[in-house]
């Protein structure tokens, strides 16, 4: 028994994703322009936290806040202004991340569609 | 049409109507001198302590407060005695709502297809209607009131009369719905590359150990460089890496807003410069576009006509309902 649970163990940690690196990609906005909008996200995990940082380029980086890991999915937000972006990603595939954005403003709520690749 | 027209002109007045429903966080009395940037940005920090500023609105009035953005919300403060009139969370407001409407019938893309193409269907409206008013010309209302001639006179007096600047609404709407065919299209015609980019005129020179410049220090040197115009944006360098300071040249009032100077954190030095007089011709058009659409291009009487002209389309659209259901209904008795 004492062996299944350290092979499941040893299974799950071998299939763990580490979120660490650089990761791009863009997101598209639902009822916006159809061109997408560039996306550099710097991850940096610590367990099941997320740290790091997330903007369209290296030159224009925000701090992520409140980042979560749970298995193969992470949530974490970005504050650029007066948006706040709220992505709620999954891997699916090896080195590639989907999801989607929650965008608010103090009067208005969008949602995005991104798709992110692990830069090498 | 009914929906473009009450949202429109609803539209028109968003800023006045925000204050208007947030009236708790939108005025403040002035009294003595205003306090700093930095001193504001203490205020704040006292009160949600551990939360970094990610950017301030300075007050663009003596009468509205400065504006500090957190992570929870946007903060209004009492530029004149560091009070802290509350928090306006982010979220989807009435105006919010209004606005998706407006644009995208809350729908995402689907609602923004139905719109790009109903603003193409006002334009052909207006050219049948111009079309069936040619040949008796009617201009006023001669029939009794609340008759059915005083409908059809109404339809065919207030289109005649609001037909310029429905066709302006129409024109510039259809513009803004195919935004990017239309850029395309400018492009084409100007022979201009398709946008500009950041003019960046150093690098950021990363000094770790010494202190970085006060927001109010970063605006000194940004307003240096465009003299006359009013910051109405700080971004702090934590969020972005620079302070980015925001001007509104009130001489030019369509793209008067669109001056942003980037500001090493350590140095002090312009690190990027973007001015509206570097825009390209495809941004200066578009801009223009919005500001005929709005009325914003005409100032306050502008936008009061583009209200006015928005609620001429429910009514044009009612009218016309109720002459065709007349007519219909004549055509059957005919029968």
């Amino acid at each position: 028994m004492k062996a299944l649970a350290m092979a499941l163990l040893l299974m799950s940690a071998a299939t763990a994703i580490d979120f660490s690196g650089n990761w791009s990609g863009s997101f598209k906005v639902e009822g916006g322009d159809h061109h997408g909008v560039p996306q550099l996200l710097i991850l940096k995990q610590q367990g099941h936290t997320l740290a790091g940082s997330g903007g369209p380029d290296a030159g224009e980086q925000y701090p992520i806040e409140n980042g979560k890991i749970n298995g193969d999915a992470v949530q974490f937000e970005l504050t650029t202004g007066e948006w706040k972006f709220t992505y709620r990603l999954r891997s699916v595939e090896a080195d590639s991340l989907t999801g989607t954005i929650t965008l608010e403003s103090p009067d208005d709520r969008r949602t995005a569609r991104v798709s992110l690749t692990r830069m090498k | 049409m009914l929906l473009l027209g009450i949202t429109g002109s609803i539209m028109a007045f968003e800023p006045e109507l925000d204050r208007l429903l947030h009236a708790n966080l939108s005025y403040v009395t002035p009294v003595g001198r205003a306090l700093s940037l930095a001193e504001i940005g203490e205020s704040v920090n006292r009160e949600f302590p551990g939360e970094p500023v990610v950017a301030f609105l300075p007050s663009t009035s003596t009468r509205f407060p400065t504006q500090v953005i957190l992570s929870r919300g946007i903060v209004s403060v009492n530029q004149y005695s560091g009070e802290i009139l509350g928090v306006r969370a982010r979220g989807r407001s009435f105006l919010g709502f209004v606005r998706a409407l407006h644009t995208r019938l809350a729908l995402g893309d689907v609602g923004r297809n139905i719109l790009r193409w109903s603003a193409v269907a006002l334009m052909l409206s207006l050219a049948s209607g111009l079309y069936l008013w040619w040949p008796a010309k009617p201009v006023r209302i001669r029939a009794r009131w609340w008759s059915a001639g005083c409908v059809f006179d109404l339809h065919n007096a207030v289109g005649i009369w609001s037909l310029l600047p429905m066709l302006a609404l129409a024109i510039t709407g259809i513009v803004i719905g195919f935004e990017d065919q239309a850029a395309a299209l400018i492009d084409k015609l100007t022979h201009a590359s398709p946008a500009r980019t950041d003019q960046i005129l150093t690098r950021p020179s990363s000094q770790p150990g010494s202190t970085q410049i006060t927001p109010d220090e970063a605006v000194a040197f940004a307003t240096a460089q465009l003299p006359g115009a009013v910051p109405y944006r700080i971004q702090m360098p934590r969020f972005g890496g620079t302070y980015v300071v925001a001007l509104e040249n009130s001489r030019d009032r369509v793209t008067g807003e669109r001056n942003s100077i980037g500001i090493d954190p350590w140095s002090g030095n312009v690190l990027t410069m973007n001015l509206s007089g570097g825009l390209t011709s495809r941004e200066r058009l578009m801009a223009v576009n919005e500001a005929i659409h709005t009325g914003t291009i005409a100032g306050v009487p502008g936008r009061v006509i583009a209200s006015l002209v928005s609620v001429v389309l429910p009514v044009q659209f009612l009218s016309g309902v109720m002459i065709w259901m007349r007519r219909r209904k004549n055509a059957r008795l005919q029968r």
